[in-house]
């Protein structure tokens, strides 16, 4: 017989609002009900799942620390039923409430009934953030360079002759090799390479293969996207690309090699794009972006690989606009970077994006410099808004003179930010601190990190108010663990998934990579180089990691939905809008959020 | 001699007796180890000797605990229309035609919960309703043991010097104040889940040292 209060009560809350009305009219009428006083001790060493139904309990560890709150809907219990290993955790009820007790039976019985239930125990038990889906098969358009390239390394050394090289070529049955020198790399030579320089020119079989290779040649890393080894390979003309792991060469990746393992992958969009010879033609390739990102979301690629792979789309516009602009203006009167900041940088970008760009320059922008720059800024910003990547409303643009400078300018400003912070002027500069370089030149780029990081290690009240800054917005998350909604201008209330959770941990991750010195710029990347120099520990580092991908898929998924729907994408997320489960865990992720920002606080406030 | 007359209803009459025999927990039992059964009965009208059970619901309380695997809820066969009634308690005579016979039903309550503290908000008039259908079922009228969340709460008002209104003591009046979910609609196995929401919390207020002897002076 059932009691509609608790049936109704079962129905609204996670997982066993997936159940039907005739399995919750079971489970309802397997319950006790107890009520329980403030101070009263609950007695947690029964074989029995409790569930809250109203009041407050405070769990405290067998060192009278506070663990966590329970409130209406959370559960205990299923540690011990799960594992028949018991806590020696105590369970106190700070405000009078009603418990439901389900025993042992009943809940295994559901458990095995119903898989999403056990699940939910199984997930809550393990306190993972991690998505609430079937694991995947791993998707062929975010396949790695490891998962294509052969682990074959057939190579050459630099003395040996063409012709020794063309036999090797023709008994391995491939078009190229490497070329190492005491396990080094240090060229390749291919087929072409034979023909063109070596027979077209007349020269000996004897010639050594060091004087006909291609030196220091590009290379990519064998942890790599497979995508951006396509965006490497068009935008440098080449077929051939060596494979390295760790500083050591362990192959080779060809063309032909990615063509057979993904004939139709939507993000030969960068291959297209770097054929374009007019903005038009770019507009054209960008307007394809979003029925890629819904072709990526409906193979269900993860939200931070699909930021990887539009902000490679977003590299390859800006690169080809670089080169159309050169095209036009000339090549330009001096060695240039061209700088990305924010998401870009982060390579976590989204599809609402604006542009956050700079030019580093190796020459003052005074005269002829100036002009040219000033020229082939607003070719690009203008066309990157063409293509619907809009024109930064803070203008951080390389249209803006503030931000072409050289590298003593740039240096000389971000030496200003360091050693003179101020709170309202690190508020706008902290996007300055993610920085990478789009296209030109690497090693000035490098120059100017290389001494931004120096500042950064030794620079504790730079610290201590970018801490502060990073402090500025919590997450929205109440005392008794409600969400804290806030209303929008065009929308109704929800939250912000970007300003009041996304940010706030690139935020703080941001905070303790620039005092480790990490050359990182992306968030989950900063979180491995922070968790391996041990600035991090491995459970704080992996759960802001779990919630970062959390928080990055909720929005990943509110924009398809926007899309799909034809709306204009927001980070506005309504919570009613989201399953059961996907709320708790964003509970759990706001939540890792205010402590990390506590640590934060503690780390980098303390003594000022 | 007269056994003829009571016909059928000797064979019946044996659980009366038994539940009368079975003595309940004595007065100084702590309310901690007292089994409690709430019940709650919708009826045709107010008068005991004109009026019908038209449904019955109950749940028992064991160390505390509402215990919803036994939870019951039954309609009954009235012998007469439930009228008007209908509009408190929904019932209506079709639903009623397909229900039980009260004497099964009371055959059940009376040998499941023989020992147990009976428990009503404003049990005054479920129990002259139970006596007086048992008395026509049975022939006989069996002992119960009565408690009153309502007489309970009234008292506890009392002491804590409030005026007590009109209104204040019924059901709903009463959770609210005790912070507990209110779902009462009339219906007998929710009113009875109810009123077992605000004994247990009563229970809680009276403190450790509270025995059914002092329930029963609070109920009086």
């Amino acid at each position: 017989m059932e009691v509609a209060d608790v049936t109704t009560f079962l129905a609204d809350i996670t997982p066993f609002n997936q159940l039907n009305d005739a399995a919750l009219g079971q489970l309802a009428g397997q319950i006790n009900v107890y009520y329980y006083q403030a101070q009263d001790r609950v007695n947690i060493n029964t074989d029995r799942l409790m569930m809250v139904r109203t009041g407050i309990f405070t769990l405290y560890s067998d060192q009278q620390q506070l663990l966590t709150k329970l409130q209406s809907g959370d559960f205990y219990g299923y540690q011990h039923l799960l594992t028949g290993l018991s806590d020696n955790d105590s369970l106190i009820c700070e405000e009078d409430g009603l418990v439901y007790w389900l025993a042992a039976d009943a809940f295994h019985q559901c458990r095995y009934q119903y898989k999403n239930v056990d699940i939910f125990f199984q997930r809550l038990f393990s306190r993972r953030l991690h998505q609430y889906r079937e694991q995947q098969q791993s998707s062929r358009f975010t396949l790695k360079i490891s998962d294509i390239v052969q682990q074959r390394k057939i190579a050459i050394r630099p003395e040996q002759t063409v012709q020794a090289a063309a036999k090797q070529m023709s008994d391995s049955r491939v078009s190229s090799l490497l070329v190492e020198e005491h396990d080094t790399l240090v060229g390749i030579v291919t087929d072409r390479d034979l023909r063109n320089r070596v027979l077209a020119q007349g020269l000996p079989a004897s010639t050594q293969v060091g004087q006909i290779m291609t030196r220091q040649p590009q290379h990519i890393d064998r942890h790599a996207y497979l995508y951006e080894a396509v965006q490497q390979m068009s935008q440098h003309n080449i077929h051939h690309l060596p494979v390295m792991e760790q500083n050591l060469c362990c192959g080779m990746l060809t063309a032909t090699d990615i063509m057979r393992s993904q004939q139709d992958h939507p993000v030969y969009l960068i291959g297209e794009i770097h054929r374009q010879t007019s903005v038009d033609g770019l507009e054209r390739c960008s307007q394809q972006i979003p029925t890629l990102a819904i072709t990526l979301s409906k193979q269900q690629v993860p939200a931070h690989e699909a930021g990887h792979i539009i902000t490679t789309i977003t590299d390859a516009l800006t690169q080809r606009l670089i080169y159309l602009a050169q095209q036009q203006l000339g090549a330009a009167p001096c060695v240039f970077s061209w700088l990305a900041f924010g998401s870009q940088a982060r390579m976590d970008q989204s599809l609402n994006a604006d542009q956050d760009n700079a030019l580093l320059l190796e020459k003052e922008p005074t005269g002829a410099v100036g002009e040219y720059f000033i020229a082939l800024a607003d070719i690009v910003c203008k066309g990157l808004d063409q293509c619907g990547i809009i024109l930064c409303p803070g203008n951080i643009m390389a249209t803006n003179v503030e931000l072409r400078l050289s590298l003593k300018g740039w240096s000389g400003r971000f030496a200003r930010w360091i050693a003179t912070p101020t709170p309202e002027a690190l508020l706008k500069a902290s996007i300055f601190f993610d920085m990478r370089v789009i296209d030109g030149s690497k090693g000035l780029f490098n120059a100017l990190q290389e001494d931004i990081l120096q500042r950064t290690t030794e620079a504790p009240l730079f610290l201590y108010h970018l801490a502060q800054a990073a402090l500025q917005r919590t997450a929205p998350l109440g005392f008794f663990k409600n969400f804290i909604l806030e209303p929008d201008g065009k929308h109704r209330q929800g939250l912000d998934l970007k300003k009041r959770g996304i940010s706030l941990i690139t935020d703080l991750v941001r905070v303790y990579a620039l005092s480790a010195g990490i050359y990182e710029i992306n968030t989950r990347r900063r979180l491995q180089q922070l968790t391996i120099q041990g600035v991090l520990d491995n459970k704080d580092s992996q759960n802001l990691n779990d919630a970062f991908d959390l928080l990055a898929q909720l929005r990943w998924e509110k924009h398809q939905h926007d899309l799909q729907q034809g709306h204009d994408v927001t980070n506005m997320l309504d919570p009613m809008e989201i399953s059961g489960l996907a709320r708790h865990q964003l509970k759990d992720g706001f939540a890792v959020i205010n402590s990390a920002q506590s640590s934060l606080k503690h780390r980098f406030c303390r003594d000022m | 001699m007269f056994s003829w007359l009571l016909g059928k209803n000797t064979a019946l009459s044996k659980h009366v007796d038994t539940f009368s025999k079975t003595s309940v927990a004595p007065a100084s039992t702590p309310v901690q180890q007292a089994y409690f059964l709430v019940l709650d009965l919708e009826l045709t009208g107010l008068n005991p000797r004109k009026d019908h059970i038209v449904s019955i619901g109950w749940v028992p309380i064991r160390h505390q605990e509402i215990v919803l695997s036994d939870a019951r809820h039954y309609l009954i066969n009235s012998p007469v229309s439930v009228g008007q009634s209908a509009v408190y308690h929904g019932l209506h005579d079709h639903q009623l035609k397909s229900s039980n016979d009260l004497a099964d039903i009371l055959t059940e309550l009376l040998s499941q919960y023989a020992g147990y503290v009976f428990v009503a908000h404003h049990s005054r008039l479920d129990e002259q309703f139970l006596r007086i259908a048992c008395q026509r079922c049975f022939g006989k009228t069996p002992r119960f043991k009565f408690i009153d969340t309502m007489q309970m709460e009234w008292q506890r008002l009392l002491r804590q010097g409030k005026v007590v209104k009109h209104d204040a003591l019924k059901l709903p009046s009463c959770l609210k104040r005790h912070g507990l979910p209110d779902m009462t609609n009339h219906h007998a196995l929710e009113d009875a889940y109810s009123s077992a929401l605000l004994l247990l919390s009563q229970l809680k207020l009276g403190g450790n040292s509270m025995t059914l002897g002092d329930l029963y002076l609070l109920s009086r």
